[in-house]
Protein backbone atom coordinates (compact mmCIF):
# COMPACT_ATOMS: atom_id res chain seq x y z
CA UNK A 1 0.00 0.00 0.00
CA UNK A 2 2.97 2.47 1.41
CA UNK A 3 4.21 1.13 -2.51
CA UNK A 4 0.83 2.32 -4.14
CA UNK A 5 0.97 5.90 -2.73
CA UNK A 6 4.25 6.65 -3.44
CA UNK A 7 4.02 5.35 -6.53
CA UNK A 8 0.59 7.77 -6.64
CA UNK A 9 2.51 10.64 -5.57
CA UNK A 10 5.70 10.53 -8.15
CA UNK A 11 2.51 10.28 -11.10
CA UNK A 12 0.88 13.31 -9.64
CA UNK A 13 4.09 14.91 -9.63
CA UNK A 14 4.96 13.81 -13.09
CA UNK A 15 1.57 14.91 -14.67
CA UNK A 16 1.42 18.18 -12.80
CA UNK A 17 2.00 19.76 -15.77
CA UNK A 18 -0.98 21.92 -17.11
CA UNK A 19 -1.69 21.12 -20.75
CA UNK A 20 -0.42 23.69 -23.07
CA UNK A 21 -2.39 26.48 -24.22
CA UNK A 22 -4.34 26.64 -27.40
CA UNK A 23 -1.75 29.12 -28.76
CA UNK A 24 0.98 27.35 -27.77
CA UNK A 25 -0.80 24.01 -29.31
CA UNK A 26 -1.53 25.92 -32.77
CA UNK A 27 2.26 27.64 -33.05
CA UNK A 28 3.49 24.10 -32.07
CA UNK A 29 1.74 22.47 -34.77
CA UNK A 30 2.50 25.11 -36.90
CA UNK A 31 5.96 24.81 -36.70
CA UNK A 32 5.50 21.09 -37.18
CA UNK A 33 3.69 21.56 -40.48
CA UNK A 34 6.58 24.09 -41.55
CA UNK A 35 9.25 21.24 -40.80
CA UNK A 36 7.58 18.78 -42.76
CA UNK A 37 6.87 20.79 -45.35
CA UNK A 38 10.92 22.03 -45.31
CA UNK A 39 11.93 17.85 -44.87
CA UNK A 40 9.37 17.38 -48.41
CA UNK A 41 10.81 20.00 -50.45
CA UNK A 42 14.68 18.27 -49.52
CA UNK A 43 13.21 15.20 -49.87
CA UNK A 44 12.59 15.86 -53.16
CA UNK A 45 15.22 18.07 -54.27
CA UNK A 46 17.64 15.36 -53.14
CA UNK A 47 16.17 12.40 -55.28
CA UNK A 48 15.66 14.89 -58.46
CA UNK A 49 19.95 16.04 -57.44
CA UNK A 50 20.90 12.32 -57.52
CA UNK A 51 19.09 11.03 -60.48
CA UNK A 52 20.38 14.29 -62.30
CA UNK A 53 24.32 13.40 -61.18
CA UNK A 54 23.52 9.59 -62.33
CA UNK A 55 22.17 10.24 -65.28
CA UNK A 56 24.65 13.50 -65.80
CA UNK A 57 27.37 11.19 -65.10
CA UNK A 58 26.53 8.54 -67.21
CA UNK A 59 26.06 10.79 -70.15
CA UNK A 60 29.39 12.58 -69.68
CA UNK A 61 31.10 8.97 -69.51
CA UNK A 62 29.04 7.96 -72.84
CA UNK A 63 30.47 11.17 -74.25
CA UNK A 64 33.93 10.45 -72.97
CA UNK A 65 33.98 7.08 -74.28
CA UNK A 66 33.25 8.73 -77.89
CA UNK A 67 36.06 11.08 -77.86
CA UNK A 68 39.32 11.05 -79.82
CA UNK A 69 41.30 11.04 -76.56
CA UNK A 70 43.90 8.22 -76.01
CA UNK A 71 42.24 8.72 -72.39
CA UNK A 72 38.46 8.44 -73.44
CA UNK A 73 38.09 5.08 -73.08
CA UNK A 74 40.05 4.86 -69.47
CA UNK A 75 38.06 7.94 -68.06
CA UNK A 76 34.99 6.54 -69.53
CA UNK A 77 35.01 3.32 -68.05
CA UNK A 78 36.61 4.60 -64.81
CA UNK A 79 33.30 7.06 -64.15
CA UNK A 80 31.02 4.13 -64.98
CA UNK A 81 32.56 1.73 -62.14
CA UNK A 82 32.50 4.54 -59.84
CA UNK A 83 29.00 5.66 -60.51
CA UNK A 84 27.65 2.03 -59.85
CA UNK A 85 29.80 0.83 -56.72
CA UNK A 86 28.36 4.37 -55.39
CA UNK A 87 25.15 3.57 -56.32
CA UNK A 88 25.16 -0.22 -55.24
CA UNK A 89 26.81 0.77 -52.11
CA UNK A 90 24.22 3.65 -50.87
CA UNK A 91 21.03 1.36 -52.27
CA UNK A 92 22.86 -1.71 -49.97
CA UNK A 93 23.51 0.51 -46.86
CA UNK A 94 19.74 1.41 -46.93
CA UNK A 95 18.38 -1.89 -46.87
CA UNK A 96 16.00 -2.19 -44.40
CA UNK A 97 16.87 0.83 -42.50
CA UNK A 98 13.27 2.17 -43.33
CA UNK A 99 11.56 3.42 -40.30
CA UNK A 100 13.23 1.89 -37.59
CA UNK A 101 11.82 4.12 -35.35
CA UNK A 102 8.46 2.39 -35.32
CA UNK A 103 9.69 -0.99 -33.46
CA UNK A 104 9.81 -1.39 -30.06
CA UNK A 105 12.87 0.05 -28.19
CA UNK A 106 14.94 -3.37 -28.34
CA UNK A 107 14.55 -3.68 -31.85
CA UNK A 108 15.49 -0.24 -32.73
CA UNK A 109 18.87 -0.69 -30.35
CA UNK A 110 18.80 -4.32 -32.20
CA UNK A 111 18.72 -1.87 -35.78
CA UNK A 112 21.02 0.66 -34.92
CA UNK A 113 23.11 -1.90 -33.43
CA UNK A 114 23.14 -4.04 -37.24
CA UNK A 115 23.42 -0.18 -39.12
CA UNK A 116 26.62 0.77 -37.29
CA UNK A 117 28.16 -2.61 -37.54
CA UNK A 118 27.30 -2.04 -41.23
CA UNK A 119 29.22 1.17 -41.44
CA UNK A 120 32.55 -0.55 -40.02
CA UNK A 121 32.05 -2.99 -42.58
CA UNK A 122 31.49 -0.31 -45.34
CA UNK A 123 34.47 1.28 -44.28
CA UNK A 124 36.43 -1.79 -44.53
CA UNK A 125 34.91 -2.66 -47.94
CA UNK A 126 35.90 1.63 -48.92
CA UNK A 127 39.60 0.75 -47.58
CA UNK A 128 39.84 -2.69 -50.43
CA UNK A 129 38.15 -0.97 -52.49
CA UNK A 130 40.07 2.48 -52.72
CA UNK A 131 43.45 -0.05 -52.83
CA UNK A 132 41.48 -2.22 -55.82
CA UNK A 133 40.70 1.20 -57.65
CA UNK A 134 44.69 2.32 -57.21
CA UNK A 135 45.57 -0.96 -58.78
CA UNK A 136 43.15 -1.17 -61.21
CA UNK A 137 44.32 2.45 -62.10
CA UNK A 138 47.77 1.56 -62.57
CA UNK A 139 46.80 -1.22 -64.76
CA UNK A 140 44.75 0.92 -67.14
CA UNK A 141 48.07 2.80 -67.61
CA UNK A 142 50.43 0.10 -67.83
CA UNK A 143 47.49 -1.53 -70.86
CA UNK A 144 48.25 2.18 -72.12
CA UNK A 145 51.62 3.36 -71.42
CA UNK A 146 52.53 3.09 -75.00
CA UNK A 147 50.34 6.38 -75.57
CA UNK A 148 50.80 7.72 -71.96
CA UNK A 149 54.28 7.43 -71.92
CA UNK A 150 54.23 9.97 -75.29
CA UNK A 151 52.64 12.53 -73.11
CA UNK A 152 54.90 11.22 -69.73
CA UNK A 153 57.80 12.20 -71.62
CA UNK A 154 56.39 15.92 -73.27
CA UNK A 155 55.07 16.95 -69.84
CA UNK A 156 57.22 14.89 -67.06
CA UNK A 157 56.92 17.62 -64.24
CA UNK A 158 53.03 17.60 -64.73
CA UNK A 159 53.03 14.24 -64.35
CA UNK A 160 55.33 13.65 -61.74
CA UNK A 161 53.61 16.24 -59.42
CA UNK A 162 49.77 14.46 -59.96
CA UNK A 163 51.78 11.05 -59.06
CA UNK A 164 52.96 12.98 -55.71
CA UNK A 165 49.04 13.85 -54.87
CA UNK A 166 48.25 10.55 -55.37
CA UNK A 167 50.25 9.09 -53.41
CA UNK A 168 50.00 11.27 -50.36
CA UNK A 169 46.64 11.74 -50.90
CA UNK A 170 46.58 7.60 -50.21
CA UNK A 171 47.79 7.64 -46.14
CA UNK A 172 45.95 10.59 -45.69
CA UNK A 173 42.38 9.57 -46.85
CA UNK A 174 42.95 5.55 -46.12
CA UNK A 175 44.64 5.51 -43.22
CA UNK A 176 43.88 8.83 -41.06
CA UNK A 177 40.60 9.68 -42.27
CA UNK A 178 39.30 5.99 -42.23
CA UNK A 179 41.02 5.25 -39.67
CA UNK A 180 39.51 7.52 -37.17
CA UNK A 181 36.28 7.04 -38.63
CA UNK A 182 36.14 3.81 -37.97
CA UNK A 183 37.41 4.45 -33.75
CA UNK A 184 34.51 6.43 -34.01
CA UNK A 185 32.00 3.90 -35.40
CA UNK A 186 33.50 0.76 -32.73
CA UNK A 187 33.21 3.36 -29.85
CA UNK A 188 28.92 3.77 -31.25
CA UNK A 189 28.79 0.26 -31.46
CA UNK A 190 30.32 -0.38 -28.13
CA UNK A 191 27.90 1.84 -26.28
CA UNK A 192 24.94 0.62 -28.38
CA UNK A 193 26.10 -3.29 -27.29
CA UNK A 194 26.37 -1.79 -23.64
CA UNK A 195 22.73 -0.66 -24.02
CA UNK A 196 21.57 -3.88 -25.35
CA UNK A 197 22.87 -5.77 -23.09
CA UNK A 198 21.47 -4.11 -19.90
CA UNK A 199 17.84 -4.46 -22.10
CA UNK A 200 19.10 -8.26 -22.30
CA UNK A 201 18.05 -11.01 -19.57
CA UNK A 202 21.79 -10.79 -18.09
CA UNK A 203 20.62 -7.91 -15.99
CA UNK A 204 17.12 -9.28 -15.40
CA UNK A 205 19.24 -12.30 -13.62
CA UNK A 206 21.73 -10.51 -11.74
CA UNK B 1 -3.55 11.49 -53.36
CA UNK B 2 -4.51 14.65 -51.92
CA UNK B 3 -7.33 13.70 -49.97
CA UNK B 4 -4.65 10.44 -48.33
CA UNK B 5 -2.81 13.48 -47.42
CA UNK B 6 -5.59 15.24 -46.03
CA UNK B 7 -6.52 12.37 -43.50
CA UNK B 8 -3.23 11.73 -42.79
CA UNK B 9 -2.68 15.42 -41.54
CA UNK B 10 -6.13 15.03 -39.49
CA UNK B 11 -5.20 12.17 -38.38
CA UNK B 12 -1.49 13.57 -36.75
CA UNK B 13 -3.27 16.82 -35.60
CA UNK B 14 -5.39 14.52 -33.86
CA UNK B 15 -2.35 12.41 -32.34
CA UNK B 16 -0.98 15.92 -31.22
CA UNK B 17 -4.04 16.78 -29.31
CA UNK B 18 -3.88 13.39 -27.87
CA UNK B 19 -0.54 12.85 -26.89
CA UNK B 20 0.67 16.36 -27.39
CA UNK B 21 0.91 16.47 -23.23
CA UNK B 22 2.86 12.90 -22.94
CA UNK B 23 5.07 13.58 -25.67
CA UNK B 24 6.41 16.64 -23.90
CA UNK B 25 6.38 14.92 -20.55
CA UNK B 26 8.37 11.88 -22.25
CA UNK B 27 10.83 14.64 -23.37
CA UNK B 28 11.68 15.80 -19.95
CA UNK B 29 13.36 12.12 -19.49
CA UNK B 30 15.97 13.09 -22.06
CA UNK B 31 16.61 16.80 -22.15
CA UNK B 32 17.32 19.23 -19.53
CA UNK B 33 17.84 22.14 -21.45
CA UNK B 34 14.02 23.88 -22.00
CA UNK B 35 14.60 25.46 -25.47
CA UNK B 36 16.80 22.06 -26.69
CA UNK B 37 13.99 20.22 -24.84
CA UNK B 38 11.30 21.34 -27.46
CA UNK B 39 13.37 20.99 -30.16
CA UNK B 40 13.11 17.05 -29.47
CA UNK B 41 9.61 17.43 -29.20
CA UNK B 42 9.28 18.96 -32.58
CA UNK B 43 11.65 15.79 -33.90
CA UNK B 44 9.16 13.29 -32.26
CA UNK B 45 6.37 15.02 -34.03
CA UNK B 46 8.16 14.72 -37.48
CA UNK B 47 9.43 11.29 -36.90
CA UNK B 48 5.74 10.57 -36.06
CA UNK B 49 4.51 12.46 -39.74
CA UNK B 50 6.81 10.25 -40.97
CA UNK B 51 5.88 6.86 -39.89
CA UNK B 52 2.36 7.39 -40.12
CA UNK B 53 1.80 6.66 -43.55
CA UNK B 54 2.98 3.02 -42.74
CA UNK B 55 0.39 2.50 -39.53
CA UNK B 56 -1.20 -0.35 -39.89
CA UNK B 57 -2.57 -0.73 -36.64
CA UNK B 58 -0.52 -3.43 -36.13
CA UNK B 59 -0.04 -1.66 -32.41
CA UNK B 60 -2.49 0.68 -30.28
CA UNK B 61 -1.69 4.01 -31.21
CA UNK B 62 -0.52 4.97 -27.76
CA UNK B 63 1.84 2.51 -28.42
CA UNK B 64 3.31 3.72 -31.54
CA UNK B 65 3.58 7.32 -30.63
CA UNK B 66 5.83 6.09 -27.04
CA UNK B 67 7.83 3.93 -29.68
CA UNK B 68 8.53 6.63 -31.38
CA UNK B 69 9.25 9.17 -28.35
CA UNK B 70 11.85 6.59 -26.62
CA UNK B 71 13.65 5.58 -29.70
CA UNK B 72 13.82 9.49 -30.84
CA UNK B 73 14.83 9.78 -26.94
CA UNK B 74 17.61 7.50 -27.22
CA UNK B 75 19.07 9.05 -30.52
CA UNK B 76 18.93 12.51 -29.08
CA UNK B 77 20.80 11.10 -25.75
CA UNK B 78 23.88 9.49 -28.21
CA UNK B 79 24.06 12.52 -30.37
CA UNK B 80 23.79 15.20 -27.30
CA UNK B 81 26.95 13.55 -25.24
CA UNK B 82 30.32 15.29 -25.70
CA UNK B 83 32.96 14.05 -28.13
CA UNK B 84 34.06 10.59 -26.79
CA UNK B 85 32.06 10.38 -23.89
CA UNK B 86 30.56 6.77 -23.35
CA UNK B 87 26.86 6.90 -22.64
CA UNK B 88 26.60 5.28 -19.30
CA UNK B 89 28.76 8.21 -17.73
CA UNK B 90 26.39 10.62 -19.07
CA UNK B 91 23.74 8.77 -17.82
CA UNK B 92 25.36 8.34 -14.31
CA UNK B 93 26.34 12.27 -14.01
CA UNK B 94 24.11 14.33 -11.74
CA UNK B 95 23.26 17.12 -14.91
CA UNK B 96 21.96 20.23 -13.50
CA UNK B 97 18.74 19.82 -14.49
CA UNK B 98 16.63 23.24 -16.51
CA UNK B 99 13.63 24.09 -14.66
CA UNK B 100 12.62 26.35 -16.42
CA UNK B 101 9.76 25.85 -18.59
CA UNK B 102 9.18 27.08 -22.15
CA UNK B 103 7.25 30.33 -21.48
CA UNK B 104 3.92 29.23 -23.33
CA UNK B 105 4.43 25.94 -21.20
CA UNK B 106 2.44 26.85 -18.56
CA UNK B 107 3.99 23.98 -16.18
CA UNK B 108 3.36 24.02 -12.29
CA UNK B 109 6.93 23.94 -11.27
CA UNK B 110 7.16 22.91 -7.41
CA UNK B 111 10.44 21.77 -5.85
CA UNK B 112 9.45 18.56 -5.56
CA UNK B 113 8.56 17.86 -9.42
CA UNK B 114 12.28 19.73 -9.99
CA UNK B 115 13.71 16.62 -7.71
CA UNK B 116 11.72 13.68 -9.56
CA UNK B 117 12.91 15.02 -12.75
CA UNK B 118 16.50 15.32 -11.73
CA UNK B 119 16.53 12.00 -10.23
CA UNK B 120 14.68 10.58 -13.51
CA UNK B 121 17.37 12.29 -15.61
CA UNK B 122 19.91 10.56 -13.48
CA UNK B 123 19.10 7.22 -14.24
CA UNK B 124 20.44 4.94 -17.00
CA UNK B 125 18.50 5.15 -20.03
CA UNK B 126 16.87 1.71 -19.59
CA UNK B 127 15.83 2.35 -16.26
CA UNK B 128 14.66 5.90 -17.42
CA UNK B 129 12.01 4.50 -20.00
CA UNK B 130 10.76 2.35 -17.61
CA UNK B 131 9.90 4.86 -14.64
CA UNK B 132 8.82 7.21 -17.65
CA UNK B 133 6.10 4.35 -19.30
CA UNK B 134 4.99 3.60 -15.62
CA UNK B 135 4.37 7.19 -14.38
CA UNK B 136 2.45 7.86 -18.12
CA UNK B 137 0.15 4.82 -16.46
CA UNK B 138 1.06 2.14 -19.48
CA UNK B 139 -0.08 -1.56 -18.27
CA UNK B 140 2.88 -4.16 -18.23
CA UNK B 141 1.91 -5.42 -21.54
CA UNK B 142 1.87 -2.33 -22.68
CA UNK B 143 5.24 -1.43 -21.29
CA UNK B 144 6.13 -4.98 -22.48
CA UNK B 145 4.89 -3.69 -26.40
CA UNK B 146 7.13 -0.47 -26.35
CA UNK B 147 10.18 -1.77 -25.38
CA UNK B 148 10.27 -5.18 -27.00
CA UNK B 149 10.83 -7.63 -23.66
CA UNK B 150 8.38 -9.93 -22.26
CA UNK B 151 6.35 -8.65 -18.83
CA UNK B 152 7.94 -10.86 -16.44
CA UNK B 153 10.91 -9.05 -17.76
CA UNK B 154 9.23 -5.64 -16.93
CA UNK B 155 8.62 -6.61 -13.90
CA UNK B 156 11.63 -7.62 -12.58
CA UNK B 157 13.05 -4.56 -14.59
CA UNK B 158 10.68 -1.91 -13.30
CA UNK B 159 11.32 -3.11 -9.49
CA UNK B 160 14.37 -2.55 -9.94
CA UNK B 161 14.05 1.09 -11.86
CA UNK B 162 11.87 2.00 -8.97
CA UNK B 163 14.73 1.54 -6.48
CA UNK B 164 17.06 3.23 -8.27
CA UNK B 165 14.73 6.33 -8.87
CA UNK B 166 14.26 5.97 -4.91
CA UNK B 167 17.86 5.98 -4.15
CA UNK B 168 18.41 8.91 -6.43
CA UNK B 169 15.63 10.98 -4.76
CA UNK B 170 16.88 9.94 -1.76
CA UNK B 171 20.27 12.03 -2.26
CA UNK B 172 18.10 14.67 -3.54
CA UNK B 173 16.61 14.87 -0.41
Amino acid sequence: MIEDRELDAWREQWKSAAEPSAEFQRDFQRKVQQRVQRQDRRFMLGNILSVIAFLGLLIFAWYMRHQASWMGAGWSTSICVLVFVTAGIRIWVLRQMWRPETQSTRAFVELWYKRVEARVRLLRISTYLSIGWLIFCAALMAVNWPIIGQDFRAHPRGWIALLIVCVLMQPVMLWYGAGWLRRSKLAELNEVKKILDEMDGESVSS
Amino acid sequence: MSERRHDLETQFDRILGEHGAAISRLAFGYETVASVREELVQEIALAIWQALAHFRGDCSERTFVYRIAHNRGISHVWKRRPPHQPLEEIEESDQPIDPRPHPEEQVAQTGQRVRLMSAIQSLPVAQRQMIVLMLEGLSYAQMAEVLGITENNVAVRLNRARKMLKDALGERA
